[in-house]
This record gives C-alpha cells, sequence and structure tokens, in this order.
C-alpha cells in the first residue's frame, strides 16, 4: 500500500481488503453454527473463508498465516464432513481461532509481530480435536476389514439423467503447491464430490527411494468424472491453486471420451477397479495391477450434498451485488472536491444576490437547481463512504467475549441493525470508546452470576448492541441486563473523590452523568478489564469529537443504556450561521430548537452572574454566546436581543445570546490541524460562500464548559429544565 | 521381520524427508509400516511411502500397512489408494 506504482503491493492491498470480508463471514458463520444452525452452506461459507484466506496468504507467502489457517481448516474440514460435531467448547474454541486469524492477518498486513505462542497453543487445542477423533478409530480392530463403507455406490447410477457430463481431469501439483499449505487430497475430494469419480494416480514418474526428493511432487491424477458439473465450475475447485499446478480438463460431452486421451499414458496403465473391489478386503485387490480406489459411498454422498450447497452459496454471493473496490484517497478526493464545489456554489448564490438579479431571473432558477444537484451529489459521495457498521459490531463481539471470560461472567452479546450505514471515518473512530462501552458492560453492568441468580434473572448476561438511523443521525446503544448504575454509590464516590460538593442535590440523570467527569471510577477493585485510569470521560471525548453525544439511561434492577447519536457524516453539516460581536459563526442546526427576542421580562437574575429566561412557562439558563467565547466581556442580555434556544442530546437546553442570524445553510466541515490548539467550544472550521473562514461551535462542550466553571449553577439549570 | 515403523500421526510436508530417512534404513528386508497413529496423509508422504514400496519390490521384499483408520482409509482412497496398492507401489522394470 506504501508504494502505489508497485503492482504487487496493490493486490497485497487488495488480498487484506478481502480477509477482512472473509473473516466477517468467518465471523457470521461461526456465530449461525453456534445458534445452532443446521444448514450444511453454513460449514461450507466458514470453511471457504478460512480455505480462501489461506490461499491468498500462500500466494504471498505468508507462512505463519497459511500454517495456521491450513490446520484451523483441517479441523473445520472434519466438521463439514460430518465426522466431527462441535460442541460447545469446541465452538469457542473455533471462535478464538478466528480472533487469532484476524490477528494473524492484521499482523502480516501491518508486518508487526505475529501473536505465535497464541497460535501455538491453540493449534495444539485444534488438533486435539482432531485427536480425540483418531483416538476412537484406533480402537478399530488391526484389519481394517469391518470399515463401515460398504459401499452400494455400485455402477447403476450410470443410468441417471443424459445430462451428465464425461469430464477427464488430469492434476499435476508442483512444489509450491505444497510450500502454500495446499494437498491434493482436498482438490481431490472436491472433485469427486462433483459427481461420480474414478481417481487413478499416475506414478510414471515415481524414482525409487533413494533417488527420490520428498519435497518434489512426482505424482499426477487422472480423475475421470461423470458430473453435472461444468468446466468453470470445475476450474473453480482449482482456484486457489492456479498457477501451483498444471491442469488438463477434458471432455464435458455425453459421449465418453477415452480417459487416457490427455493424460500421458503411464508405462503400467493402470486399469480400474470397479468400485466396491477397492473397498472390498484385502484379498480383493488384484495383485499386479496399479492402484486405483474410488471414494467410499458414504463421503460421496455426503460431499454431493455439500457441493450442492456450496453451488447455491456462490451462486447467491455472484448475485448478491457487483462492487468496485475504491481506493479511499480517492474517496476522500472526491468529497474534498465537492466540498469545494459547495463553497463555490454558496459564492456564486451569493454574487448573484448581492448583482440584484430578480428571483425570478432565469439565472436564479438555474441557480436553485444547481444547488439541488450540488446537494444530491453530496449526498452520493458520502453514502460511497457510508459502511454498515457490522464489522464493528463482530469487533465488539469479539470483546465481549474476551472481557467476559477475562471476569467468568457469562455473556451474551446480542446485535441489532448490523446492517445501519455510517461514514467509514465515524465507524473507525467507534471503535475505542465502543470497546471501552463493552467492557463496561461486562465488566460494571452485568452482575455475577450467583446475585443474576438471586434476583431471578438468567444465569447469563445480555449485552445488546443496536443501531439505528433516526432523524438524520446514527443512533448506537450500549444496552446491560445488569442490575443498574447504583446511584448511592456513585454519588459517595463522587463526593469522596471531591468531584461534588457532599451537600448538592442530584437528580438521578445527574448523578449518571457523573461517571463522565473525568478522574470518576466505581470499580472498588481494579479488574483485568477496567479500572486502567481510563474512565467514561474519554469515552464521551471521543464520542463528542465525533460530533456525537452520549447519554446514560439506567433503571434499578434492569440494567442500563449508554446511546451514543453520531452525525451520519464528518464532512458536511447543516448549521445556522450567526453573527457574535463582530465574528461569523456556525451552530450545528440540528440543536437549535427555535430563535426568540427577548421580551422585557423574558430575563430573570437567579444570582450576580447566573440568568435564566423564561420560555414556555418554564426556565432555561442563559448565556452569552460573546461572553463565553470571550470576544466580549460585559453581558448583553437586554431587551430585544436574539437568542437562540438550543437542546442537547442529553435533553438539557440552553438560550445562547447572540447578535444575528445570517442564514441558514449546508457548511463543509474542514477540520481544524491538530496543531492548533483545541479551543474549547470549538469543534471544527468551514470556509463561507464570501471565502470567509467560520467556526462551527460545539454548543455541548461550551455549555459543559459552563458547567465546569460553575458547576452547580450547571447542575441547577439543568434540573430546573427537567422539572418543566 | 524387525519391527514395525509406526508412521507419525501428521504425515504432511515437513514430514516427507524424516519419513524418507526412515524408509530408506529399512529397504533390506520386508517392512511392516504400523499406520495406526496417522490422522492425516499427505500426497508427499504418500509418494514416499509408494516408492519405498516400490524398492522393496524391487529388491524382493514386501511392504505391508497396518491399522490404518477409517479416517486414513479415506484420505487414501481419495487419492486413489487403497492400503494394498499402496503397499505395492508401482510397476518397476
Amino acid at each position: 500500500m506504501s508504494d502505489q506504482n508497485d503492482p504487487m503491493a496493490e493486490i497485497r492491498a487488495s488480498f487484506f481488503i478481502e480477509c477482512e470480508e472473509l473473516l466477517e463471514a468467518l465471523q457470521d458463520g461461526l456465530q449461525e453454527l453456534d445458534d445452532g444452525s443446521e444448514d450444511p452452506e453454513t460449514i461450507n461459507v466458514v470453511f471457504r473463508a478460512v480455505h480462501s484466506i489461506k490461499g491468498g496468504a500462500g500466494a504471498f507467502g505468508l507462512e505463519t498465516l497459511v500454517r495456521f489457517a491450513h490446520r484451523y481448516e483441517t479441523v473445520l474440514d472434519e466438521v463439514r464432513n460430518g465426522s466431527l460435531h462441535p460442541d460447545s467448547e469446541a465452538m469457542k474454541l473455533f471462535f478464538l481461532a478466528a480472533d487469532q486469524l484476524s490477528d494473524l492477518v492484521r499482523a502480516s498486513r501491518d508486518d508487526t509481530p505475529l501473536p505465535e505462542e497464541t497460535s501455538e497453543e491453540l493449534l495444539g487445542r485444534l488438533d486435539a480435536l482432531l485427536g480425540d477423533e483418531g483416538g476412537s478409530e484406533e480402537v478399530e480392530p488391526a484389519d481394517f476389514t469391518p470399515m463401515g463403507l460398504s459401499l452400494s455406490l455400485d455402477l447403476p447410477d450410470l443410468d441417471a439423467g443424459p445430462a451428465l457430463n464425461r469430464i477427464t481431469v488430469r492434476f499435476k501439483p508442483e512444489q509450491e503447491l505444497f510450500a502454500t499449505g495446499n494437498e491434493p487430497q482436498m482438490l481431490l475430494r472436491n472433485l469427486a464430490a462433483l459427481g461420480e469419480a474414478k481417481i487413478r494416480c499416475d506414478m510414471s514418474d515415481l524414482p525409487l527411494l533413494p533417488d527420490l526428493a520428498p519435497e518434489t511432487p512426482y505424482l499426477q491424477w487422472i480423475v475421470e468424472l461423470e458430473t453435472e458439473a461444468s468446466e468453470p465450475e470445475i476450474r473453480d475447485i482449482f482456484e486457489f491453486v492456479d498457477g501451483l499446478c498444471e491442469i488438463e480438463i477434458s471432455g464435458g460431452e455425453e459421449d465418453s471420451a477415452p480417459l487416457a486421451e490427455s493424460a500421458p499414458p503411464p508405462p503400467a496403465p493402470p486399469p480400474e477397479v470397479p468400485k466396491p473391489a477397492a473397498v472390498s478386503p484385502p484379498v480383493a485387490a488384484p495383485t499386479g495391477s496399479a492402484p486405483v480406489a474410488s471414494p467410499p459411498a458414504a463421503p460421496a454422498a455426503a460431499a454431493v450434498a455439500d457441493k450442492d450447497g456450496e453451488g447455491d452459496g456462490r451462486k447467491g454471493a455472484t448475485a448478491a451485488k457487483s462492487v468496485v473496490r475504491v481506493d479511499l484517497e480517492r474517496i476522500e478526493r472526491l468529497v474534498n472536491l465537492v466540498g469545494e464545489l459547495v463553497i463555490n456554489q454558496a459564492m456564486l448564490s451569493q454574487s448573484l444576490d448581492e448583482a440584484g438579479l430578480s428571483p425570478h431571473s432565469d439565472a436564479m432558477n438555474g441557480l436553485e437547481e444547481f444547488q439541488r444537484l450540488t446537494r444530491d451529489i453530496q449526498d452520493s459521495v458520502m453514502m460511497i463512504r457510508a459502511q454498515p457498521v457490522k464489522s464493528l459490531f463482530q469487533r465488539m463481539s469479539r470483546i465481549v467475549r474476551e472481557s467476559s471470560a477475562a471476569v467468568e461472567k457469562d455473556v451474551r452479546l446480542v446485535t441489532e441493525g448490523e446492517a445501519t450505514e455510517v461514514d467509514k471515518t465515524v465507524i473507525e473512530r467507534l471503535s475505542d470508546p465502543l470497546t471501552h462501552m463493552i467492557r463496561n458492560a461486562v465488566d460494571h453492568g452485568l452482575e455475577t452470576a450467583e446475585k443474576r441468580l438471586a434476583a431471578g434473572k438468567s444465569k447469563a448476561g445480555t449485552v445488546t448492541l443496536t443501531a439505528a438511523h433516526r432523524s438524520g443521525r446514527v443512533i448506537i446503544e450500549v444496552a446491560d441486563d445488569g442490575a443498574g448504575i447504583n446511584r448511592p454509590r456513585v454519588q459517595e464516590i463522587a463526593v469522596n473523590k471531591g468531584l461534588i460538593s457532599p451537600d448538592v442535590q442530584l437528580s438521578d440523570s445527574e448523578i449518571d452523568n457523573l461517571l463522565f467527569l473525568p478522574g470518576f471510577s466505581t470499580a472498588s477493585k481494579v479488574s483485568n478489564l477496567s479500572g486502567r485510569g481510563v474512565g467514561m470521560d474519554v469515552v464521551k471525548t471521543a464520542i463528542q469529537s465525533l460530533g456525537g453525544r452520549i447519554s446514560i439511561n439506567s433503571e434499578p434492577g434492569k440494567g442500563t443504556t449508554f446511546s451514543i447519536s453520531l452525525p451520519l457524516t464528518l464532512a458536511v453539516l447543516d448549521g445556522m450561521v450567526v453573527n457574535v460581536a463582530g465574528e461569523t459563526l456556525v451552530l450545528p442546526l440540528n440543536v437549535v430548537v427555535e430563535t426568540l427576542s427577548l421580551g422585557p421580562d423574558d430575563v430573570q437574575m437567579l444570582r450576580p452572574g447566573a440568568y435564566v429566561v423564561r420560555v414556555r412557562g418554564g426556565f432555561v439558563p442563559l448565556y452569552d454566546l460573546g461572553v463565553m467565547l470571550g470576544y466580549r466581556s460585559s453581558r448583553k442580555t437586554g431587551e430585544g436581543s436574539i437568542v437562540l434556544l438550543i437542546s442537547l442530546e442529553d435533553g438539557s437546553r440552553a438560550a445562547l445570546v447572540i447578535d444575528g442570524i445570517q442564514d441558514q445553510r449546508q457548511v463543509v466541515i474542514k477540520g481544524l490541524d491538530d496543531s492548533f490548539y483545541r479551543a474549547p467550544g470549538i469543534a471544527a472550521a468551514t470556509i463561507l460562500g464570501d471565502g470567509q473562514i467560520a467556526l462551527i461551535l460545539d454548543p455541548a462542550d461550551i455549555i459543559a464548559g459552563m458547567g465546569h466553571i460553575r458547576g452547580s449553577d450547571f447542575m441547577f439549570s439543568e434540573r430546573m429544565t427537567a422539572n418543566e | 521381520m524387525t519391527a514395525p515403523l509406526v508412521l507419525p500421526p501428521k504425515l504432511d510436508l515437513p514430514a516427507a524427508g524424516p519419513l524418507a530417512e526412515a524408509l530408506r534404513a529399512r529397504l533390506d528386508g520386508d517392512l511392516e509400516v504400523d499406520a495406526g497413529e496417522v490422522t492425516h496423509l499427505g500426497a508427499l508422504c504418500l509418494q514416499v511411502l509408494l516408492s519405498a514400496a516400490t524398492s522393496l519390490r524391487a529388491g524382493g521384499h514386501a511392504m505391508t500397512i497396518r491399522h490404518a483408520s477409517d479416517r486414513l482409509l479415506e484420505q487414501m482412497s481419495q487419492m486413489g489408494f487403497t492400503p494394498e496398492t499402496l503397499a505395492e507401489g508401482r510397476e518397476w522394470a
């Protein structure tokens, strides 16, 4: 990726992107299996995901990845062919292995050290799953005559439908095929699963043992296949070993082509042995003939079913959607260009305005159309960047698994609304705060199994992660069905830590919000998970930096819900452009509830420095934006002042005094470089139609800032609002 | 006949070299191969066994494969072999 001109790097990068999708499919499949899915396609999907990762990794020489995927796949293969029935412990192990696989993929992608120790441990446990199986087989009597493979797969099926193709496949693996962790046996098996197969091994190149180089392949196989499958379907089987073997496919007509047509005739032409003979007791093997065997009946039947599933799956996958992978940078550039377009359009509209054109003139009509188009383009571009939150949620299911294991709680994660789309940049930056919230829910939110049982709840706790679009924003909720916030305890801690004064009376929601204060932690004992000094305040800051809000809703005994509300995109904003003390500022439109002009008796002083404004029978704290931002020192709250009534996500309201309202328009958000001092209350900047730069305000931060400065004032005013 | 040669459980690529080594040392008489522990037979080890069987037969000796599990039988069969046909190796003029 670093070198864009290197085609190999590009292919490699796209392999890793594909890996992410495969890992997602793997997680989905495992989840379905865990939920008790009986659909054979499910295990196929799981198997294919691991297999595809292995195939790609092999092509890039990622040996550790190949090795892990290979052994993981071997076990999954046993599940696939029905000889291993995973219990819940095995499923847990499969999940762990999937996590490990994704770690290995990411480490390989980022060239970071591979977590090999964990790999070894997991591989050992995976092998043990096979080992047990093997163990049971070892008890088989020494002469394997009674193999339960009574073979009725006799010739009669020659009378099957006339649509069968007779295809001969010659397959000669090369050394690289083995080096990349592939095995001919698996390919041959998949081939045999396509129909009736006669498999012959051509050993004509095989030297005597003293001359044999053990890692050089000498064998080739000729498979005579009677199948409904077409040649492309057969080629599909060899998709991952493309270039690692010689493949010749001939025939395809109904008429059977002479078998040896495409294969170099071996010196000792192996006579065919009818299927039953292949598995009959030792005596039946004709001496002096070259070896021939056919797949035993039962696996073949299973494999046919398997093939059907696989076929459907592939069809489904290809029919679903056709997509183009585009470098994110190109999209970023497009987004920026569209941003410029919006600014340009605003400039044009301003200059047409100033030219004094009639609103009914052609130019103005055209401009309107132009505006609409610009907006459509912008929406479409934003949609390109939108991604379903599913990948994020899957990462969270891993967090739940790991954190519940760490605190020894039985936790179930329920996800809803995985298809909800959010801007990619938002998704990326949500991962950390969400991780923290999930850990919190598992560690603090949910009670221990004993306490749950005592409270008449199920032993396993549930954490629910939901995403939904609501009025132009994305709402993500993390809910647990735990004991709810222990409010007296929270208040006590806040008092002990000196965060609030002991005599202050707080409402429930105010107490809940104490969790977001810096330096707050309720964990009386420091567990592995939380108590690292990173509190909910960090989560809140992270969410706020995304233009989002976080709120809590907790019911004693029933659980706690954290809601995050986020803008759909970080690139544009519907804003209200206002003047304050000669400065042009932008307020996010979604927080503005209404605009007021102050009447003679609207403002009341609570005490010096603290004012409230009467709005429809209630009181709302009044702040002068100019003073809060330091543009002027004296307050301007007189009659006739213009006031914006804003309402924040957490339900709190405030009235902001401004000097004038300019416009309501869409602005393009230009992030402030990190090297700038992060001014409180300022979220970003934008360029207006006249080329002027305007700051975009973060009202919640401003109000919270006021809360910090005069905590009790803020609390008081908020409660007052709540009581309205 | 001397003690049987016990095959390791995983006969994959890394096992091919050591297996060939072990078999080269046993080409001077009839050989019994105990496959009881084998859970995976890869094609490279398969060809080592085939080559050994061929060499033994060329030298007038025989190979026997014992205790193959169902799983191993299935794997052999998928590559076109039974323990007997495997133990015969290829025709060697």
